[in-house]
């Protein structure tokens, strides 16, 4: 076992290595220098010359040692990366900052909806053919085809600002649970329709194999069936869905955030976006590739844990 | 006597009788005869100042009424012809994304899944690089960088193209979008290139490229169709947030630059143009939802009743 | 014949199933009994509605689809088909178990056998775990497997096939029931492994005193093993009488193609004898008796290919459904 993972961790390397390649290549060598516009438009030239050493931009891109793309892999490896362009703080503090936030609404989010879709699949699936199944199936499409986009708007209008159930937006001295309900309510619902669908479609897969005829004649009831046998073959392509969808965690819900305040690491991008400012970009697109390469691995070992036949050689 | 039917024309009978399918199918051909309708026009020069959407057609933020049935804008412009324009942005965008995503996910899948090796190392940790990249990030990232810059195709004779908001955004998904088609490829053509015909198309001589092209790519085909029929959804709401986020296109209405304008109108009581946007997103979405399923259900092989 | 003897008896069992172009006839009144440690052989190709007979038995019909139309079926003194859902429970892997054909997809993967088989004892006999963990053991030695003790942890893609399928029996007969249904036992396996789990369903019988409804389209299985014999036909019993008579003396026209139809050990044959044409679909049965296209006398006989012969008594408990069966 410890040499499988010793190998998966190798096998990392590349993988890291490919996509500090793919953001340089996009921030450096697409996009480039930009210290005159972060300098501002009155700034005078030694500002600009000053800013552009910062970057590093006024080194040459690869060949040298002392070339960009090589002090690229240094900082991004040991998470220096610099400054913001728009007010020049450190970026890793305020993606620290950012981090408890964004997984105050992600977390209670991710749960709630994977304990509620999976219970409704399970249930859905026990019904499978009836009259309950086909609806629940045309609910599902039907919310998968609402755009994410108009779920906040009218959330947030009707809920909040209209029936004043939740408030409408985060200040910062008020406690922070009270902001997050309304979002996270949001957040499940809009997500509902895919993931019931998929796990739906999961169980039923799982349904159709012989073991469950051989359950049933053993004499056990629907309930152990599916939550039993079901269930645990039906974890295994669970827990991809569910282990890779958790570095999505920590990058907050892009959308969300931005419309009801919240301050979080994806405000942190959307802000950043809207600054143009690749260097907050360029750290976020590293640290989710960085965790997602992490939580692969840990898939990989999740899965042996539930599935007996698979082994490590 | 039992007729022989070829897998296509049971697929195509499984669909037709499926009529929820078959009125998707009447509202996505509606879609994109309007929007064929307006490039049509264009190109012809013909006269559709009748849809100009840029023209004030009544006053600021009228709500729906005989005149103007889903209202104005804050310019006075008519939310109708803007949701018209919208769908033209969204479904070029959603195409030709498509077109680019599949254009690079073919090959390189076949490529890898045929000849192993080095080709499919190499491919592989492409994909696997990529999609470890969280996808939003990924397309805001090319969005982002896109942005203002011009190809230099001049080597090709096609001039210089200059990116702007539709290409950017349709270029940013096709180029971070086809990992999912090339995955799927690639496994199919790993899983048939063992199969006997294959052998046996060896055995006579073929070529690789023949194999692949007359042989692999047929029996994959229907995978390809699947796969843009359901990822097409995704790439529209995929626009309407770059749009929304205001990476899209600037000089013709969108429907994320609608429901962007919303955002601010809708706590002062202005519902017409956001519910305009989100009904005309919901309705193709829903429609692409429903047929692409049902495209899938009859092309899939494991579903067939015997 | 409602004979002291009689464990199980069916009558007049018809299963359909609803499909697009209307229901399929899959069983259409079917009628045997079973007696207390017999092996009864329900033998037929496939499609012909021998396996959906079983599944009726069980109750384990799949219910969107597929409806138990009509019939009766007794078991010690209850209607199976008038039992409430809890108490068809009870009878299922207790009194009634069933064994299928495919032993590795019949096996839950992630869980070990040990844990399988110990569930039912868990279930009907309501022995703590410990208790079940250790009779597991013990019927684990009954079907022959060697190193129980080990054996318990492992998991059904570590065994080979014929081990997988005395798993499935160990099972079945955890909870000692009177009736066993062997759903084709043998026809996933090689040939010599199907001998032993024969002989092992042989020596459980009589050591568990329990009656084995043994379904296969292999008559060769049947030869040796079985006491009664039916023989289906596109959803019908076409003969029905003890297994030597069947051997000695078939009656109806298909069992004698069956039986010719075998390859004959130490002669010459130029070619294996065959029944012409196939096996009708459920939904397009042909008019009249159901054989009569691939039958040698009926295919031309007016009456074969109109009117449905009824199963009647042609010499002493030996039946038969056809209008030219005869002593």
């Amino acid at each position: 076992m410890i040499a499988y993972i010793i190998r998966r961790l190798l096998y990392t390397i590349p993988i890291i290595f490919g996509v500090l390649l793919v953001t340089f290549i996009l921030f450096n060598v697409v996009s480039g220098d930009v210290s005159d516009q972060i300098a501002g438009k009155a700034a005078s030239a030694e500002t600009i010359a000053e800013i552009r050493a910062e970057y590093g931009w006024d080194k040459p891109l690869f060949l040298s040692w002392d070339s960009q793309f090589i002090n690229h892999l240094k900082n991004s490896l040991t998470f220096d990366f610099g400054r913001s362009w728009s007010d020049r703080e450190p970026i890793i503090d305020k993606i620290k900052q950012g981090a408890l936030p964004s997984l105050s609404l992600t977390i209670p989010m991710f749960i709630g909806e994977l304990i509620i879709s999976i219970s409704l699949a399970l249930i859905v699936a026990f019904f499978r053919g009836t009259i309950i199944d086909i609806l629940s199936v045309f609910i599902c499409v039907v919310l998968m085809s609402v755009p994410f986009l108009s779920f906040i708007l009218f959330g947030q209008y009707f809920l909040a600002f209209k029936w004043g159930l939740f408030p409408v937006y985060f200040w910062p001295d008020l406690p922070l649970p009270q902001y997050v309900a309304l979002p996270i309510l949001i957040g499940i619902v809009a997500g509902l329709g895919g993931n019931l669908r998929f796990y739906r479609t999961v169980m039923l897969d799982e349904l159709r194999n012989d073991y469950v005829r051989t359950a049933f004649a053993k004499g056990l009831g629907t309930g152990t069936v599916l939550f039993r046998h079901v269930l645990k073959n039906a974890m295994i392509p669970i827990i991809t869905q569910v282990v890779l969808a958790i570095p999505f965690l920590f990058l907050g819900s892009l959308l969300l955030e931005r419309f009801f305040g919240i301050p979080g690491l994806g405000y942190l991008m959307i802000d950043a976006i809207a600054a143009r400012d690749f260097q907050i970009i360029n750290a976020m697109t590293f640290i989710g590739a960085i965790l997602f390469v992490v939580f692969n691995l840990i898939t990989d070992i999740c899965y042996s844990i539930v599935d007996p036949r698979v082994s490590f050689e | 006597m039992i007729k022989g039917r070829s897998y296509w024309a049971d697929s195509l009978r499984q669909l037709r009788k499926h009529t929820l399918a078959m009125y998707s199918l009447g509202i996505i051909v509606v879609y994109i005869l309007v929007v064929m309708f307006i490039y049509l026009a264009n190109w012809t020069k013909t006269d559709v100042s009748f849809l100009d959407w840029n023209q004030q057609v009544g006053k600021e933020y009228e709500k729906p009424n005989k005149q103007n049935i889903l209202g104005t804008d804050f310019l006075g412009r008519s939310v109708l012809r803007k949701t018209i324009y919208g769908a033209r942005v969204s479904l070029t965008i959603a195409f030709w994304a498509s077109i680019i995503s599949i254009l690079i996910g073919v090959p390189l899948g076949a490529a890898a899944g045929y000849f192993r090796g080095f080709i499919d190392d190499i491919v592989v940790w492409i994909y696997t690089t990529l999609s470890s990249i969280p996808y939003i990030l990924l397309i805001l990232a090319f969005a982002l960088v896109l942005r203002g810059k011009t190809l230099n195709l001049n080597s090709l004779g096609l001039g210089t193209i200059s990116l702007s908001g539709i290409s950017t955004v349709y270029l940013a998904i096709g180029l971070t979008s086809w990992v999912d088609i090339c995955r799927l490829i690639r496994a199919e053509v790993m899983k048939h290139k063992q199969r006997e015909y294959i052998l046996a198309a060896l055995s006579y001589g073929c070529s690789n490229s023949r194999i692949i092209f007359r042989h692999l790519i047929p029996n994959v085909f229907h995978l390809i169709i699947i796969s843009f029929s359901l990822r097409f959804v995704g790439f529209i709401q995929a626009e309407v947030i770059l749009s929304f986020l205001g990476l899209g296109e600037k000089n013709s209405p969108s429907w994320g630059a609608m429901i962007d304008a919303a955002r601010l109108d809708l706590p002062k009581g202005y519902w017409w143009e956001m519910t305009a946007a989100t009904a005309a997103i919901f309705l193709i979405s829903l429609a692409l939802n429903i047929f692409g399923d049902a495209l899938r259900d009859s092309l899939d092989p494991k579903l067939k009743v015997q | 014949m409602a004979e002291n003897n009689t464990l199980l008896s069916v009558r007049n069992l018809s299963t359909f199933f609803d499909t697009e172009q209307g229901p399929a006839k899959a069983v259409q009144n079917v009628s045997f009994d079973i007696k207390s440690a017999e092996t009864f052989a329900l033998v037929g190709e496939s499609g012909c509605g021998k396996s959906v007979t079983a599944l009726s038995i069980m109750r384990l019909i799949p219910h969107p689809q597929g409806r138990i139309v009509s019939g009766k079926i007794s078991f010690k003194n209850h209607n199976i088909l008038e039992l409430t859902e809890k108490r068809m429970r009870t009878i299922r892997g207790n009194k009634i178990a069933m064994i299928f054909q495919e032993p590795m997809t019949s096996l839950n993967p992630v869980f070990s056998i040990g844990f399988q088989i110990a569930e039912a004892i868990r279930l009907h006999q309501r022995k703590k775990s410990s208790r079940a963990w250790s009779m597991t053991e013990e019927i684990l030695e009954k079907v022959h497997i060697p190193d129980a003790g080990r054996r318990l942890y492992e998991y059904p893609h570590q065994l080979s096939g014929g081990m997988r399928q005395r798993v499935m029996i160990a099972m079945a007969i955890s909870c000692k029931p009177s009736l066993l249904i062997a759903d084709e036992p043998t026809t996933a396996l090689d040939v010599t492994i199907q001998a032993q789990i024969l002989d092992l369903l042989d020596e459980l019988q009589k050591s568990e005193n329990m009656s084995i409804l043994l379904i296969t389209h292999d008559l060769g299985v049947v030869a040796q093993r079985a006491d009664n014999v039916a023989v289906m036909y596109a959803s019908k019993i076409a003969e029905q009488c003890s297994c030597n008579e069947l051997f000695k003396n078939p009656l109806h026209p298909y069992t004698q193609g069956l039986l010719n139809s075998r390859p004959q050990l130490g002669t010459r044959q130029n070619r294996l004898n065959t029944i012409a044409g196939n096996v009708p679909e459920p939904l397009n049965f042909p008019s009249g008796c159901k054989f009569h296209p691939r039958c040698p006398i009926g295919y031309n006989d007016k009456r074969c290919q109109t009117v449905e012969p009824e199963l009647r008594e042609v010499s002493p408990n030996h039946y038969a459904a056809c209008w030219y069966a005869k002593k």
